[in-house]
């Protein structure tokens, strides 16, 4: 016995099953028309052993005689021309009907054609096929066998100029799938990974708030303290306050190279935050080379002297009065920047105005070499100059009530939007 | 009459044979699609529609003044000569003259805005209903362009189709009443045809130009189908389906017929792909399993949360799932353009939009990648109506909507005849915006026909029909009425060489 009739025993006889001519040529890999043929062979020899065992449907093609073909068609037709316009008499074409049979009606179905061009087994089955629309369940189970492997052996009438296009939405996908489940994971390792000790703290004060004001704030004072925790990367606090954090990330991503293989693998997170894994690699970020990126240490450096600077500030203000609400909420951030101006700074006195040079810690923000946007500060001069003799420089922030304005915007401009210092500054 | 006899042991009742059975390579479609009916994404709604009127009375009124004069012109009656009159305003009692203008039917059981917004509705629903036309003569007929409208009367007027939009030439007088009475109606008939090939380029063999040799090439075929009706709730000619598709995949039928399918080099879906949406059942609440999430339960909690209107626990996505499957078996092998229709997710009022590929998650990769122009996807969702070129053959496809408004308008069931009327008034949904939704267009007036197609289906209807009409300037048109599969069980294959039609009818 061939192996066809093998398979379709075991798949007929013994687990009961309809095969269809589709289903036995993808499973057994045989072109559709092979398939067929086995059915009949199949049909045809089991049913010599022994009467009925195997009940077949058929599917026959061809033309239907005329009457047949009327049966359904007339009554319309009749219907039609009871319309009171003249009726345009339709084109009589060419109808070929494809039925499909049970054998049991085969001979009444065939009574009915003209010619058949074309009939072959459809399935075969244990017993006979009552409802045939229970047919569509044997079609049905292979529609996934269809799809993936189009297999010329098996399938009749290929078409090699099918386009399609490319996914490139694929990969992405799969990470996107990837990288929730990761990320939901390890929320606990980034907060509690490794944190330096003192400026962490200033940091994790500053991270929680993302608050636009204070945004400029805290991205001074973190540049230093985040470097050595932060790595680029993690999709994980995605939240509603990411997007911020994700510039302060940012820019303390940056002395580390980030690692190629991560966004490789994850092309969804690229928002710059941590990955949670990363933190292993932070000890030893590795420096880029950057125009205006200070080194860790200095910038360290840096954040101490701000936080000096600005209790020192907080606390002269606390003492001296005043200021606007606003100004109490503005200010914080660039004070420290501004008094660091008394040693950075190169002026001269003249006619009662006082000009020169001052450092400024400026905003840039540049793309880095994979294309993000970062935000770097980065210490610049800038000319100023002032109306008034030099007042003692402590006099500054709270200047008198009349000058608050001028220098209050001043300040602000040069934290927060170092450019538009420019159009401040008076130009001599 | 066939017996089983005569069949046995032949074909494929026969042991299995041998033979290397090689595969048949499918033909290639030489496919062409026109934008006619594509509007732009940022389309505005607040225009009024009186433009459509106004252009498409332009566009056409200069063909129909050509015919007039031609049938016209010198005209005497009575020892009157008939006259042009430019306006239908400046008709004059008593005076024999002809006047072009556009037709608008005034029928009590025509919706209209008019009313509604008398009546303080300012939403209407859909219509569902058979016919506008009544046959206790209530229904009148009007002429009317911009300067004003008057009312038709005469016999020759039951001779023709007449729906609202349609433009005609009137030759007549005003008679005491102030109708007019219309001795001969002319329209603007065929538009010109291009030749064929007229967009594309021939193919290079052209051994299966028109040569009258049949043997050289079998000519290629597209397939028609129309009202495929995917349902959510219904199986009930599932088995035709599947009939269906193998037959276009050409895996059912014997080597003969094989060949023969491997000709059908284009599939054109031409609407209500999926079925109309049953009422859903209220109680058919999802039942939530122990082991859902927090969001499902949530969602469970307010299973009747709707949001405009919409209850979102009816959307049932198993009919789009079915049509997704269907063209993903089908797309390996033949390219599909799929038309939307009444049923299909895509905007209500004419022209419809193409079907979104997001519907088919897995078709869609073969379509093709929006913003790009280079060529048509190879499953090509378009508009409806749509316009395109296919084996070099014009082809103008609708899914059935026109005819359906004009059918309600006229006593007649005689849709081959409303296609022709549609074709000789040179334009193809003239009931639009009347009782045919549509946009509110501005610039261009779409439905015009500028061109005469050569082959023109209409999707979705109760039967199958065809016929070829002739234009004076030797347009030939194959009209074919596309039965709707799910009622007839039938497709429709169209030879692209002679443009001659073979029904495909599928029974189980």
């Amino acid at each position: 016995m061939e192996k066809y009739m093998e398979w379709l025993a075991n798949n007929v006889l013994i687990d009961d099953k309809v095969v269809s001519y589709r289903v036995l040529s993808r499973a057994l890999k045989v072109h559709v028309n092979t398939a067929k043929q086995m059915l009949y062979e199949f049909h045809r020899s089991q049913n010599a052993k022994h009467a009925g065992t195997i009940h077949a449907t058929y599917v026959v093609y061809g033309v239907k005689t005329a009457d047949a073909q009327n049966n359904g068609a007339d009554d319309d037709v009749e219907m039609a021309h009871s319309g009171s316009e003249s009726q345009s008499i339709p084109d009589v074409v060419p109808t070929y009907t494809l039925s499909l049979v049970a054998e049991e009606h085969l001979k009444d179905v065939l009574a009915e054609y003209d010619e058949v061009s074309s009939i072959h087994i459809y399935s075969v089955a244990p017993r006979p096929t009552k409802d045939i629309t229970l047919l569509s369940d044997v079609a049905t189970g292979i529609e996934g066998l269809s799809l993936e492997e189009h297999d010329k052996k098996i399938v009749p009438i290929t078409n090699s100029r099918v386009r399609r296009r490319e996914r490139k939405a694929a990969g992405i996908r799969a990470a996107a799938a990837a990288a929730p489940v990761k990320n939901q994971v390890e929320p606990a390792p980034k907060k509690s990974g490794p944190v330096p000790p003192g400026p962490s703290k200033l940091r994790e004060e500053l991270k929680p708030d993302p608050t636009p004001p204070k945004e400029e704030k805290a991205a001074a004072p973190e540049k230093p303290a985040a470097a050595p925790v932060k790595k680029p990367a993690p999709a994980l606090k995605r939240g509603a306050s990411s997007g911020i954090m994700q510039a302060f990330s940012k820019a303390a991503s940056l002395p580390k190279k980030e690692k190629p293989a991560e966004t490789s693998i994850q092309p969804l997170s690229d928002d710059g935050e941590d990955d949670g894994e990363d933190d292993e690699e932070m000890p030893q970020p590795k420096p880029r080379a950057k125009a205006g990126v200070k080194s860790k240490k200095e910038r360290e450096e840096e954040l101490r002297r701000m936080m000096e600077q600005e209790d020192e500030v907080k606390s002269e203000k606390a003492e001296s009065e005043e200021p606007e609400p606003m100004e109490e909420e503005e200010p914080p951030a660039p004070e420290p920047v501004k008094e660091d101006e008394g040693p950075s700074e190169v002026a001269e006195t003249s006619n009662g105005r006082r000009r020169g040079k001052r450092k400024v810690m400026r905003k840039k923000q540049i793309m880095d070499d994979q294309g993000y946007l970062v935000t770097i500060q980065e210490p610049g001069w800038e000319s100023f100059s002032e109306d008034e003799a030099p007042p003692p420089q402590k006099v500054k922030p709270n200047p008198p009530p009349a000058a608050p304005a001028p220098s209050k915007g001043k300040k602000g401009a040069a934290k927060g939007q170092g450019n538009i210092m420019s159009f401040f500054s008076k130009k001599t | 009459m066939v017996t089983l006899d005569e069949l046995t042991g032949l074909g494929l009742l026969q042991k299995p044979s041998e033979d290397a059975r090689e595969p048949l390579e499918r033909r290639e479609s030489n496919y062409h699609p026109l934008n006619t009916f594509a509007l732009p994404k940022d389309r505005p709604y607040k225009q009024q529609f009186a433009d459509i009127y106004f252009l498409r009375l332009t566009k056409i009124k200069p063909a129909v003044e050509e015919h007039s004069i031609a049938a016209w012109e010198g005209t005497v009656l009575g020892g009157e000569r008939a006259k042009k009159v430019e306006r239908v305003l400046d008709v004059r009692q008593g005076e024999l003259c002809w006047v072009v203008g556009t037709v608008y039917m005034d029928m009590p059981l025509k919706p209209s805005i008019l009313e509604d917004v008398s009546r303080d509705r300012w939403i209407s629903a859909p219509m569902n209903i058979d016919k506008y036309y009544s046959n206790d003569g209530s229904d009148s007929v009007m002429l009317e362009d911009d300067s004003g409208r008057i009312r038709l009367v005469g016999d020759s007027l039951k001779d023709y189709f007449l729906v609202t939009g349609c433009i005609v030439a009137v030759m007549g007088t005003e008679n005491a009443n102030g109708e007019f009475d219309v001795i001969d109606l002319k329209f603007a008939d065929l538009p010109p045809q291009p030749d064929r090939w007229s967009l594309s380029s021939p193919p290079k063999h052209q051994d299966v130009k028109m040569t009258g040799d049949p043997s050289s090439s079998p000519s290629k075929k597209i397939a028609i189908v129309s009202g495929l009706e995917f349902s959510g709730s219904s199986t009930a000619y599932t088995t035709e389906l599947n009939l269906l598709l193998e037959y276009l995949l050409g895996e059912t039928l014997g080597p003969n017929e094989q060949s023969e399918l491997s000709q059908i080099s284009r599939l054109i879906l031409a609407g209500n792909s999926i079925a109309e949406p049953k009422e859903h059942l209220a109680n058919t609440l999802p039942t939530t399993k122990p082991t859902d999430t927090k969001e499902n339960v949530l969602l469970a909690k307010k299973p009747f949360a709707k949001k405009y209107g919409y209850d979102a626990s009816s959307y049932n996505p198993i009919p789009s799932q079915l049509l997704d499957t269907f063209m993903s078996e089908l797309l390996p092998t033949i390219p599909i353009t799929l038309l939307p229709g009444t049923f299909d997710p895509a905007n209500a009022s004419y022209p419809q939009q193409p079907i979104h590929a997001a519907m088919f998650p897995k078709s869609r990769t073969y379509a093709a990648i929006p913003g790009t122009d280079e060529k048509p996807g190879w499953l090509d969702t378009v508009t409806n109506p749509w316009e395109g070129e296919i084996e070099g053959w014009r082809v103008l496809g609708t899914g059935g909507q026109n005819l359906d408004d004009i059918c309600k308008y006229v006593d007649s069931s005689d849709r081959l005849g409303m296609m022709e009327a549609m074709c000789r008034w040179r334009c193809s949904a003239p009931t639009a915006p009347d009782t045919l939704w549509s946009y509110p267009f501005q610039e261009d007036e779409p439905f015009v026909m500028k061109e005469c197609p050569h082959l023109y289906f209409v999707g979705s209807q109760p039967e199958f029909g065809t016929k070829i009409i002739e234009g004076a300037e030797g347009q030939m048109v194959r009209l074919v009425l596309v039965p709707s599969f799910s009622a007839t069980k039938e497709i429709v294959l169209i030879d692209t060489e002679t443009l001659d039609v073979t029904k495909i009818k599928i029974t189980a």
